[in-house]
């Protein structure tokens, strides 16, 4: 608690109280320092994606506005953000009742202790609050040179297409270098950088010394965002800005890939740390309004904080190392190792039956546990996006880009994937071509200057058929 | 910290400059009707939203329904009516609805039809309802007691009692002091205005005729709207007899039957002496049908009624004529005939869903 703070006293008495029960409980974090703010402000960060500052984009005040309608309507609310940053920011809001703020506090700590020790998240930049304020800048000057229209269009292409990273690249990056435990740069040194980069002419070419995610050249790849950047024709400040928008993107991935278990370990540490001695008496029961409030799970839907407690639960019931377990996991391998019969039928059937029902309200009767755990798993892969990858560049000649999408069951929505095919052509400044299955019947969109077509073919179903790469990097 | 602020309204004009690039497609399909509440109209746009490669169903596919995506009609038509989007299994894609005040909406309307102002004739100053507590009285009830001047007046007596001390500056109220808020009625001027449509619901008036009705109805209403405080609408129907409906019968009522004009004139003038008196009321009664009367001698006395009785009453008085495969297209010929060239007639004639802008610029572009 170092840091500066706007928390009333009382809150920081607590803040206190609940950290240090937290180490206590053997959790290990950064510093996280808490802030108060208004519902309406809560909303923006959230729309920048738990930052105070992003790059100017209309897509993330829309966000603000569809946050925003919700909290005015009283559909829903936020109660808390916590940004993967040393230290780590959390964001307490201001209308939440003692009781909430406690909780929130103790969940804030679980997620804290939860990004500094998982693995996924060790490539991750730990001065993102720094970097994206950096990034804000450099995009803002870009807008001022060349104007609004001209940078939008090209950062709502780059937005368009940011999923299209690989995952695991930064870790398998990582453990390849087996590099010495990063240094952490003296905070005096880091600010001269910032000075340093901002005062810098947008035009020069600002290289990241610290490039956290590597990049490789060979094909086939999934980080077709980092190919881009390095081979197509783009000028600096587009090169730049599609920099930007692939290390927010990295930055971002590994909290897609471990949502339940990071929810689950915040929600089950929330649990415990209150509930064993922190909360007065009077408290418990609302305490028990609200956290059943966030794990409800209404028939049919998947609440991470439900499963994911669980999860940690039923690894705790079977003898496991929970804290082992948060540090090598992410959502896929954990939900592979732990469900079993037992967890499915209790855990999963109330999500995934309500779904199975045919036409006759009867869910088929061949469904076993098996296929439950199957369907989650399916939607946690790859960070429940399709998984496409870059394979060939120009093999016909066209300087063109060969992408396939390997399917799993689940068709593409080719209307949507056409548009972000267009998108990709213009980035890259040739033909895109994507092999897919539609219906299980092979299809290739072809986009050139500007138009889609859509072909049938057969190798399409050879190419797209069976398990990608990379589900098995850790 | 509030940048999110300018991201926002970059966003919000993005979004109008999306409604004004579609607004004649608005203008001649149904797409914004029933989606207008009092203040805003909820609009779906789908296509604002960056793509991205995302699962999901594709438009013609009858295959397996397991997954229970919905589709998104990006790449097709925009979908039909409500349009909504159900609750998804893994929150895919969904329509975004972006709301858009009635005026704002009717300020697009006036720029792309370049729709001139209206000036409400007569200036009547009514004293409105409201009001403000900006009055001063010497009792009241403590909830509106004043307390600056009620202070003000008790530091005036104290100091000309001589009992001031700016050592000890102490000041104590008497029941004399005291003074209360009072509300004080403001005359503003009052506009209100009421229109009355009326269509020829016989059987020769078709499905189409009537979406042509319904989405001209819509436009005027959304316009005169933007221009008057307070805007009533009549809904009346008539085949051989007329009678007031509610709006929702009003576009879905399908009778079939003779067709006697002048039962809905009748009905209007009845509701214009009765109801609202044109010394209070701006009245804009809009008449449609397929051109087809009873009789020659029934058009006559519609003639007559309109010249004589509701032509000196109202602002305007519309007659807009849908063109439908059974009409004669007569009654159209016999207004002009009758009373052409008189100044508050305005007649129109839409051949299909194209002509609607066209016909809505020659009702409101006069701006009475």
């Amino acid at each position: 608690m170092r840091l500066k703070s706007n928390l009333p006293a009382a809150l920081k008495y607590h803040a206190v109280v609940i950290e240090s029960a937290a180490r206590e409980a053997r959790l290990d974090f950064f510093d996280v320092v808490f802030e108060l703010l208004d519902a309406k402000d809560v909303n923006g960060v959230a729309a920048y994606g738990g930052f105070p500052v992003r790059f100017p984009s209309w897509r993330f005040g829309m966000e603000y506005e569809r946050l925003e309608k919700g909290r005015r309507w009283g559909l829903s609310k936020i109660y808390e953000l916590v940004i993967n940053n040393d230290p780590t920011y959390a964001y307490l809001v201001r209308s939440n009742s003692l009781l909430e703020q406690k909780l929130v506090m103790a969940h804030v700590y679980g997620h804290a202790d939860f990004f500094k020790n998982n693995l996924w998240f060790a490539p991750t930049d730990r001065h993102m609050l720094d970097t994206m304020g950096l990034h804000s800048t450099r995009v803002r000057r870009y807008i001022d040179a060349l104007g609004q229209e001209t940078v939008e269009r090209f950062t709502d292409r780059v937005l368009s297409l940011d999923s299209m990273i690989d995952p695991y690249l930064p870790l398998r990056a990582l453990s390849a270098k087996a590099a010495p435990p990063r240094k952490q740069t003296p905070m005096s040194e880091r600010a001269l950088r910032s000075l340093e980069a901002v005062s810098a002419t947008p035009f020069s070419e600002t290289d990241d010394e610290d490039d956290t995610a590597p990049r490789m050249s060979g094909l086939p790849t999934y980080d077709i965002l980092g190919f881009i950047e390095e081979h197509a024709e783009l000028d600096p400040w587009q090169r730049d800005v599609l920099r930007i928008a692939r290390r927010e993107a990295y930055y971002f991935a590994p909290q897609r890939m471990t949502k339940i278990m990071n929810e689950g370990w915040a929600s089950y540490w929330h649990s415990k740390l209150l509930t064993g001695g922190i909360l007065e008496p009077s408290e418990i029961l609302d305490f028990a309004d609200c956290h059943s409030g966030a794990t409800a799970c209404p028939p049919g839907q998947a609440n991470p904080y439900k499963i994911g407690i669980e999860l940690i639960r039923h690894a705790e019931a079977l003898g496991e190392d929970i804290f082992q377990l948060r540090r090598v996991h992410n959502d896929v391998s954990l939900v592979h190792k732990l469900v079993d019969e037992d967890f499915a039928v209790r855990f999963l059937a109330p999500v995934y039956l309500p779904r199975m029902r045919g036409r006759d309200g009867e869910v088929p009767p061949d469904v076993t546990w098996g296929d439950l755990k199957t369907k989650l798993l399916q939607e946690l892969s790859w960070g429940g996006l399709p998984q496409i990858e870059l394979v060939d560049v120009d093999s016909e000649g066209e300087g063109e880009l060969l992408l396939v999408h390997h399917h799993d069951g689940r068709d593409l929505q080719l209307g949507r994937a056409s548009e972000t095919l267009k998108n990709l052509e213009q980035l890259w400044h040739a033909p895109v071509h994507l092999l897919t299955i539609e219906e299980k019947q092979g299809r290739r969109l072809v986009c050139r200057d500007g138009e889609v077509s859509v072909l049938d073919t057969r190798e399409a179903e050879k190419a797209c058929a069976g398990e990608g790469a990379g589900e098995s990097a850790a | 910290m509030f940048r999110i602020e300018s991201d926002r309204a970059r966003f919000r004009e993005i979004v109008r400059g999306r409604i004004r690039e579609d607004l004649r497609r608005y203008l001649s399909t149904g797409e914004l009707i029933g989606r207008a509440g009092n203040r805003a109209v909820s609009i779906p746009l789908p296509q604002i939203e960056l793509p991205r490669f995302v699962f999901g169903e594709n438009p013609k596919g009858g295959g397996e329904k397991g997954d229970g995506e919905k589709g998104d009609p990006s790449d097709g038509e925009a979908a039909e009516g409500e349009g909504g989007n159900g609750a998804g299994d893994s929150g895919g894609s969904h329509i975004l609805e972006v709301e858009v005040d009635i005026e704002e909406l009717a300020e697009m309307l006036g720029d792309e039809l370049e729709l001139p102002n209206i000036e409400p004739r007569g200036k009547k100053e009514l004293s409105a309802d409201g009001g403000r507590y900006n009055g001063v009285r010497n009792s009241g009830p403590n909830s509106l007691r004043w307390f600056r001047r009620s202070y003000k007046n008790a530091l005036k007596r104290t100091i000309a009692s001589g009992n001031w001390d700016p050592a000890r500056p102490r000041v104590v109220p008497v029941p004399d002091d005291f003074r209360f808020r009072v509300k004080k009625s403001c005359p503003e001027p009052d506009s209100s205005a009421v229109v009355f449509h009326m269509m020829d619901v016989s059987g020769s008036m078709g499905r189409e005729q009537k979406e042509v009705v319904r989405i001209k109805a819509f436009w005027i209403d959304t316009w005169l709207r933007s221009q008057y405080k307070n805007l009533e609408v009549v809904y009346i129907v008539h085949d051989a007899v007329a009678k007031i409906v509610d709006q929702h019968t009003f576009f879905h009522l399908r009778e079939s039957g003779g067709t006697k004009i002048s039962s809905a004139y009748e009905l209007c003038l009845k509701q214009i002496q009765e109801r609202f008196r044109p010394e209070d009321w701006n009245i804009y009664p809009f008449h449609y049908s397929d051109g087809d009367n009873w009789s020659a001698r029934d058009t006559e006395l519609c003639v007559s009624m309109l010249r004589d009785e509701i032509l000196p009453r109202v602002n305007q008085f519309c007659y807009g004529q849908v063109k439908s495969a059974h009409g004669s297209g007569q009654f159209k010929k016999d207004l002009d005939a009758g009373l052409g060239g008189h100044d508050l007639l305005v007649t129109s004639l839409v051949n299909d869903r194209g002509d609607i802008p066209e016909a809505i610029r020659s009702f409101l572009g006069r701006g009475v």
